[in-house]
């Protein structure tokens, strides 16, 4: 075709030696910042709420600490379910996942359900899905301090 | 035997405190300023019960 260009000029169009040095600034604060994002993540979903807190947004901070807590305590004092790694079915996994995404807490909801989980009422049941909602909350929030530190969102 | 410490809540109590403390969090994650925040936690709040008695509804024919 007469229109299209040979690959080796669109290559060789810019040369190395001009563009290098603010491209290469650019790509290792473009590393660091992605470096930094994952940590904020992870503190984030390990304590809710310490991701923004990092990031100094107390009020998103907060609201994520209080939910999150709130919904633990009351999915474990309702005696819900927390599942663990040696879950039997696609849906015990599924539920582990969920339960873990509240990071420190799933040892917190643990230690408040003395007990042990009872689902053979509808009260057991109801507290299985807020300790599930609060993990994926969390993960949620987790994912926010993770997207605001790569300034993707405000 | 209910363990003393053991909280009880009825599906309604559950999904009202269930909508608040999603619409809540909500709110705060995806909008900024009070305003903005207030309404869209409102908006939310409202539409999570809205939407879960029209499910509760939409399934009472099969459970006869």
């Amino acid at each position: 075709m007469p229109d299209e260009v040979p690959i080796a000029e669109t290559t060789n169009a810019v040369p190395v030696a001009q563009s290098a040095s603010p491209h290469h600034a650019e790509n290792r604060e473009g590393r660091r910042r992605d470096a930094l994002a994952l940590i904020i993540a992870a503190a984030a979903w390990f304590l809710p709420g310490l991701g923004h807190a990092l990031l100094k947004m107390w009020g998103r901070a907060l609201v994520c600490f209080s939910t999150v807590a709130l919904l633990v305590i009351l999915g474990a004092s309702m005696r819900g379910n927390i599942f663990s790694r040696s879950g039997e079915d696609a849906f015990a996994k599924l539920g582990y996942v969920a339960d873990l995404g509240v990071g420190s807490f799933y040892f917190v909801a643990r230690a408040l359900e003395t007990n042990g989980p009872d689902v053979s009422h509808a009260n057991g049941d109801y507290g299985t899905r807020l300790l599930a909602t609060a993990g994926v909350l969390n993960m949620l929030a987790a994912l926010h301090a993770y997207e605001v530190t790569r300034a993707r969102k405000a | 035997m209910t363990p003393p410490h053991e909280f009880r809540l009825s599906h309604f109590q559950a999904m009202v405190i269930f909508a608040l403390l999603v619409s809540v969090a909500f709110g705060f994650l995806s909008r900024r300023g009070s305003y903005q925040r207030a309404r869209y936690i409102l908006w939310s709040f409202i539409l999570f019960l809205l939407i879960g008695v029209g499910i509760g509804w939409a399934m009472y024919p099969f459970s006869h």
